[in-house]
């Protein structure tokens, strides 16, 4: 048992890393934090569920389509919610980003209902691991969150707008200054981080077989907690982070309780802030 | 002349708006409604409604309650307990408001009954089967059988008509999902069988595969799942998925529902439940009211359409009986024996609930069916 729910932790683990490295991108380019995640990640859902129950497309044409609608939603949110306060400072952005989650979560009551919607299930085979059975989906799950995280490696530390968006991370007013549009960069780095959560989103609908309107809520929340755990802007501080927030979790169920899930998991959390203010793999906060 | 034709046009209308073979001779009664509209279970709220509006269709096109016309009033509490409570201030101040049908959750009804008890307002659920519901107030009157009748016929269906001995839980943690596991695990524990775990989930939780992990490992014969048909069609297919096929699922008659089938699709083939309604039932006021909904939604009445129906229709008759007064009201209900409902005879106990006839039924090629075996 303790094999299945390590895999059953991996997996859930996974997709609160692809969360978290949303919220690193976005802190770690322009120092701010967005409450609207939690809600691009519910309309990746949806868009997800709507590709495969309406338009009855293949799962990789709804998880593209899932990502594109992420995209499109963060660019909007950017240039909406951040560009124009710019020089206001953090709390403006902050509180719109605020509104506008609310926003997005009532009119997807509106439109869609506050039930469940459910999602065909995928995947389905089992097979024997380790002496237990293990779901293809948890697998595929895996797999899919390590090609993207791959990809997002690959384009932040081996392409020209890797570098670009590196440097922008490091000083806006320096990497203006050798040329880079910085405006840009802010604009890309809020619709990638979008489009790897819309995808956490179709996946999690996959997974669970539902979407439903207020699904962004908690999910954000764990998201944002594994990468405040992870270090706030270290990517792999963020893939450890939601790797080990979902394991505990599942570890809780099988040996504390089911109802003491979230309670284990922030408790761990909290105690290693305690003892390391920086995160896990964070650099060390300098003295202001 | 032509303004005389005018008014005749829509004075015909408005009659004919209230659904009226003639002129009324007074005002519409009311009667309040208080059940989930929109939200997690809006599927049993919409039941309720569509069920009560047929009943008062027919109610009004036989002529009314003696010459007035019903008329009922829908509020939406989403069955949280908070806008249930506020639901039950606003029906209780408005005096026009003679009875009020409602909530769907025990959770729902026991948060508005003190509301109801202080202002002397009959509380008719149609769905409230927590055993300490209708006891709680002498306004409140509950039609669906308690789990004290439910629990033990489950129980016995699942260890004496199935054999299953080795019986692991997994309940929704809220005050029904606990009365409905207690009753259960006491009259299967007299019967021999053994617990071998118990489980709860809280009521947002979409992620079963830790707990049901958890469960298997105790390699229990049957699950018995005290939840809605949301919850289990998502448990199942999730069960599913882990390949935990040697298991029997059961869950009371919560389930029994089309949404069921139509979420859980080929993971809740084999599911034992039970009901109080079963749209085959042969009897001719059954029958009457099964073709009667297909004609008007088309879709088949459930348990939750047939309980809110036999709900209006029984307040119906009492009102005909005693007159508008809510006082006089509850004392009649409260006196009601052997009534006619689509759902078996009603007679209230001392407690003001009802002791029910159910039939086992379990999932059969997608539908369900009555148990043989």
């Amino acid at each position: 048992m303790l094999v299945a729910q390590l895999i059953n932790g991996l997996t859930q683990g996974s997709l609160y890393a692809l969360i978290a490295l949303g919220f690193v991108l976005i802190f770690g380019t322009m120092n701010l934090v967005t409450f609207a995640h939690g809600e691009v990640f519910m309309v990746g859902a949806f868009v997800g569920c709507f590709a495969l129950t309406l338009w009855h497309l293949p799962w990789y044409a709804a998880l593209a389509l899932g990502m594109l609608a992420g995209w499109t939603l963060g660019f909007c949110i950017e240039k909406v919610a951040f560009r124009p306060l710019r020089a206001a400072g953090h709390m403006p952005p902050l509180l719109i980003t605020i509104g506008l989650s609310i926003i997005l979560r009532d009119l997807a009551v509106i439109l869609f209902g506050a039930e469940n919607r459910s999602v065909p299930s995928l995947f389905d085979q089992t097979f024997p691991l380790a002496g237990v059975q293990v779901s293809l989906l948890q697998i595929v799950i895996l797999a899919l969150v390590g090609v993207l995280i791959v990809g997002l490696h690959t384009l932040l530390q081996h392409t020209e707008i890797g570098r670009a968006m590196r440097a922008t991370a490091q000083d806006h007013e320096a990497a203006y200054a050798m040329g880079v549009n910085v405006n840009r960069i802010f604009s890309l780095a809020f619709a990638l981080a979008s489009a790897l959560g819309a995808a956490a989103g179709v996946l999690v609908g996959i997974y669970y077989n539902a979407v439903y309107p207020a699904m962004g809520v908690t999910a954000g929340l764990k998201g944002f907690a594994a990468c405040i755990f992870g270090g706030l802007t270290s990517i792999p501080g963020a893939i450890l982070g939601g790797l080990i927030i979902g394991v505990v979790e599942n570890l809780t169920v099988q040996f504390i309780a089911s109802g003491y899930r979230d309670v284990v998991a922030f408790l761990v959390m909290v105690v290693v802030l305690v003892v390391r203010p920086q995160g896990l793999l964070g650099r060390k906060l300098r003295a202001v | 002349m032509r303004r005389t034709v005018i008014s005749l046009v829509l004075a015909v209308a408005a009659v004919s708006l209230l659904g009226a073979p003639g002129a009324w001779s007074g005002e519409p009664i009311q009667i309040a409604l208080s059940g989930p509209l929109t939200g997690n279970f809006a599927e049993y709220g919409q039941n309720w409604q569509k069920a009560i509006s047929l009943g008062v269709e027919w109610i009004n096109a036989a002529g009314g309650v003696n010459g007035r016309p019903i008329a009922v009033i829908y509020g939406d509490s989403k069955s949280d307990p908070k806008e249930a409570a506020a639901l039950a201030q606003k029906y209780t101040a408005d005096s026009r408001l003679v009875a009020e049908i409602g909530d769907f959750s025990s959770t729902a009804c026991m948060a508005a009954q003190p509301i109801y008890d202080r202002a002397g307002m009959v509380q008719l659920s149609p769905t409230a089967s927590h055993p300490d519901f209708a006891p709680g107030s002498v306004w409140s009157f509950g039609i669906i059988g308690t789990q004290a009748g439910e629990g033990p016929f489950m129980a016995r269906y699942a260890v004496q008509l199935l054999g299953k001995k080795r019986l692991a839980i997994l309940n929704i943690n809220n005050d029904w999902g606990i009365a409905t596991r207690d009753y259960f695990v006491k009259a299967a524990k007299e019967m021999g069988a053994e617990i071998l775990g118990v489980e709860t989930y809280f009521e947002t939780e979409k992620d079963f595969t830790a707990v049901l992990t958890k469960l298997r490992g105790l390699k229990p014969e049957l699950l018995y799942v005290p939840s809605f048909y949301n919850e289990m069609a998502l448990m199942s297919k999730q069960r599913e998925k882990l390949g935990w096929t040697d298991v029997a699922m059961m869950g009371p008659g919560s389930l029994f529902s089309p949404k069921l089938l139509e979420i859980g699709g080929s993971a809740v083939e084999g599911l034992y439940t039970s009901a109080v309604f079963f749209p085959g039932d042969p009897r001719p006021d059954v029958q009457k009211f099964v073709k009667g909904f297909e004609a008007k939604y088309q879709a088949t009445p459930n348990m939750f359409a047939a309980v809110a129906f036999d709900s209006i229709n029984l307040l119906a008759d009492t009102i005909r009986k005693v007159g508008t007064d809510r006082k006089a009201i509850r004392d009649e209900l409260a006196k009601t024996k052997d009534w006619p409902g689509i759902t078996g005879k009603i007679t209230f106990t001392e407690r003001r609930d009802v002791y029910k006839d159910y039939r086992h039924l379990v999932v059969k090629n997608g539908r369900f069916a009555l148990f043989e075996k």
